[in-house]
């Protein structure tokens, strides 16, 4: 198979090549199936390619002033044919593609001994302009089914190699090339993901990742800074280490340019840190901000780990969450145990409510939301007692005991009494007759309730607002030129205008001082 | 020589250790105090020799609950607890005493009303642990019991280890009251005395009297001729002023409105 995909290759070249030439009955051949990677990886050489010839062409603006953006969008196209790769299939491309006289390291690449076709006609064309990029692509992508098969230790060993490779790239740039440098960006974020995804040693990684995170915001490498911080959080998490993660949020920024999915993640993350640093409120927007964020077709798991986090955060802010959220496609399964909590936390009874708990422990302690759920006690209480006040104006201490599942009168009174300090419910506790009586529903339009809800929600509306009209951007030199010629008409009539920009800017900055 | 060297302190440390254990049985203060300087030193210096000072250092911060130098435990526990976390390998317990000082520790957090680091403490420790230590499941019981009011229960669990009986006596019983106090004080209209000296776990009437004079002053003491006294809480204030409106919110709110229109037309 290796022979003959690499002759189709040297004849699907031969083809683009001679295309002025070519005689009928050359196009009469049938379509030649060139491998996909390789498909991909000419692609990429002919966008950065087209860069840099631009480059030297430097009164013409090419569209691709930003080669980061180039590769992550050849990335995207390209994850179908680097998801069905094999090893051989990389090994074969990096020997049809790289060439051997300026490759380093091709052998980590490259896992049978050079194969020689009888009829090699034409000499291999090598990648000029994409060659790291494809090198460190294919690095990454042999890392991935390492690591997928197990062999964690070769798959660290790859990424590790292939971080090295990019930074003495870096290292090596002169200014004329920085094109080659900043599309360098998102593979290097690929293989650190890799990296923190293989390695076991974690505390040794962290110092690793923290300098490399460093190095990125100097170098203003949004991709690997932004992945990286989540690979950092991800860690501390799973090492349980909530105060050093929190730290950790507090001292750094997500870049705001960063990919969409990063930013799902680091959403994730801090919510789930201020979710167990008992920041309910925050840990719901940051929670609900990602699952909004999240794809809908793919990322499955993602969104079912997000969602049960959400449906717990929702429990210990004493709202019940709706029941068709348990519902969505794929994910009943999962969270069954948290309907079944959420009905026990419904009913009040905190008997009940300890039963489901212990039932679904194990359950809960795989999907670390076990230490959660053990705070919702008081909620249950809660939930019980609103329910009651609602429904009775006048119970006695007994009944309310047996409903709350608590464990004598005396009892269910301290818990009433603690509830209406806490601002629960209204009710007066009538001791000697042993009952508790709830005063009249307050009309909730006199009070400012309705304003708090509305200006909650209109917080909201004119955040995305500005959001939105903030992200609204046009190529900026584009504009500038534009803006440029129609000042110049203006400065002959001699009229002093600011631009827009400069007008929001101003407006900024007034307004700053009010939030 | 060195080896002499590292010997002379190995059996010097012992000693050491040895005298703190007797200090903390016999409930000795002082000279656990000046035996604990030592023990620091050897703790941060000598690496060999961390296990054994560790150990010394678990006395010293028992003696220091016996003192009530609560400042003087917190230093001493932020030097064990990292240890803990570094040295646990499969068997999560290093030393003897290990789930004690975690329990008080955890203890401490909970009457300085440190919650987060409270919740964040239990994240890191061993599930299967916290549910069958004592010394661990009675801190945790009692936030749940202090967060649902349970307070009955909180005066009925007894108390894993002596040195719990430090944070029972000066914090809890004053908490739990305080906040059984502060219950009554909304929930009811009028008590009789007896009634209100059971609920708070009052001896006797006079101790309960004391009380309201000291931290109760709104509380009225009825004397009925003929029948027990009664206890009346004063009623609410419920006339609302013009500073109940709270039109400082609503001013902001509708200003922060008004701009933000103004930007987008």
């Amino acid at each position: 198979m290796g022979k003959d995909e690499d002759k189709k290759e040297d004849t699907t070249m031969a083809d683009a090549t001679k295309v002025e030439e070519k005689t009928e009955e050359e196009a009469e051949k049938e379509a030649v199936v060139v491998p996909p990677l390789e498909a991909a990886a000419l692609r990429l050489e002919k966008s950065l390619g087209a860069y840099q010839s631009s480059e030297k062409d430097a009164s013409s603006y090419s569209y691709y002033s930003n080669p980061a953006k180039v590769v992550r969008r050849w990335l995207s196209t390209s994850s179908g044919a680097s998801g069905q790769a094999t090893l051989e299939d990389i090994s074969q491309a990096a020997q049809a593609l790289l060439d051997p006289a300026t490759t380093t390291k091709l052998e980590l690449l490259v896992t049978s001994t050079a194969m020689t076709t009888e009829d090699d006609t034409t000499p291999p064309t090598y990648l000029k302009a994409a060659a790291i990029q494809v090198q460190t692509w294919l690095l990454s992508l042999k890392a991935r089914l390492l690591w997928r098969a197990k062999d964690t230790t070769a798959a660290v060993n790859l990424c590790q190699e292939g971080i090295l490779l990019i930074m003495t790239t870096l290292e090596q740039a002169t200014n004329s090339t920085s094109a080659s440098v900043s599309s360098l960006f998102p593979l290097n974020a690929r293989l650190w993901r890799w990296l923190a995804l293989a390695t076991e040693e974690g505390a040794v990684l962290r110092v690793d990742m923290a300098k490399a995170h460093n190095m990125a915001l100097l170098r203003r490498d949004v991709d690997t800074a932004a992945t990286l911080l989540n690979c950092m959080l991800r860690d501390l998490l799973q090492n349980s280490q909530v105060e050093q993660a929190q730290k950790l949020l507090s001292n750094s920024t997500f870049p705001e340019t960063a990919s969409n999915n990063q930013l799902c993640r680091f959403l994730y993350y801090s919510g789930r840190i201020q979710a167990l640093r008992l920041e309910y409120t925050s840990s719901y927007s940051n929670l609900s901000q990602s699952l909004r964020k999240a794809p809908t077709n793919t990322a499955l798991g993602f969104r079912i780990a997000a969602q049960r986090l959400l449906v717990v955060v929702q429990l210990l802010m004493g709202e019940i969450p709706e029941r068709p959220v348990f519902f969505t496609a794929g994910m009943k399964q999962e969270l069954e145990p948290y309907l079944l909590i959420t009905q026990a936390v419904r009913r009040g009874d905190l008997a009940v409510f300890t039963k489901v708990v212990s039932e679904q422990k194990e359950r809960l302690q795989a999907d670390e939301t076990y230490t959660l759920i053990s705070r919702l006690a008081h909620q249950v209480v809660k939930a019980g007692l609103r329910k009651l006040q609602v429904s009775y104006s006048r119970l006695s201490l007994q009944d309310v005991a047996d409903r709350l599942g608590l464990a004598s009168a005396q009892q269910a009174e301290f818990v009433v009494a603690k509830a209406v300090r806490d601002g629960v419910l209204d009710a007066t506790l009538h001791p000697k007759e042993g009952y508790v009586q709830s005063h009249d529903l307050v009309n909730v339009y006199a009070t400012k309730e309705p304003a708090e809800a509305f200006h909650r929600r209109i917080a909201y509306c004119l955040t995305t607002h500005n959001d939105a009209v903030r992200a609204m951007r046009y190529p900026p030199d584009a504009y500038k030129k534009q803006l440029e010629a129609s000042r110049g008409n203006r400065r002959r009539r001699g009229g002093e205008d600011k631009t827009d920009e400069e007008k929001a800017a101003e407006l900024e900055d007034e307004l700053d001082e009010d939030y | 020589s060195p080896y002499y060297h590292h010997h002379y302190i190995m059996s010097s440390l012992n000693d050491i250790v040895s005298q703190l254990e007797t200090c903390v049985t016999n409930q000795d203060v002082d000279s656990g105090k000046s035996l604990l300087p030592q023990v620091k030193v050897s703790f941060l210096t000598a690496p060999e020799h961390t296990a054994l000072a560790a150990q010394g250092l678990e006395c010293g911060a028992l003696l220091t609950l016996m003192e009530g130098d609560l400042e003087a435990f917190s230093r001493l526990v932020a030097l064990l607890l990292p240890y803990y976390h570094n040295n646990q390998g499969a068997s999560s317990t290093t030393t003897a005493k290990q789930h004690l000082i975690v329990g008080l520790h955890l203890m401490q957090l909970l009457v300085e009303h440190r919650l987060s680091e409270f919740h964040a403490l239990l994240e890191i420790l061993n599930e299967k642990l916290v549910s069958t230590e004592a010394c661990l499941s009675y801190p945790v019981g009692l936030e749940r019991q202090l967060m649902v009011g349970l307070y009955d229960e909180i005066m009925s669990t007894p108390i894993p280890h002596a040195s719990y009986q430090f944070f029972v006596n000066h914090y809890l019983e004053q908490t739990v009251r305080d906040n059984i106090a502060d219950g009554m004080e909304v929930s009811y209209q009028e008590l009789t005395v007896s009634e209100a000296a059971q609920r708070m776990k009052f001896a006797t009437l006079p101790e309960l009297q004391s009380y309201v004079q000291e931290h109760r002053p709104d509380w009225i003491w009825m004397e009925n001729p003929g029948s027990e006294a009664v206890l009346s809480f004063a009623p609410v204030d419920t006339t609302v002023t013009a500073a109940d409106i709270g039109a400082d919110d609503w001013i902001q709110q509708s200003l922060q409105y008004a701009t933000e229109m103004e930007r987008i037309v």
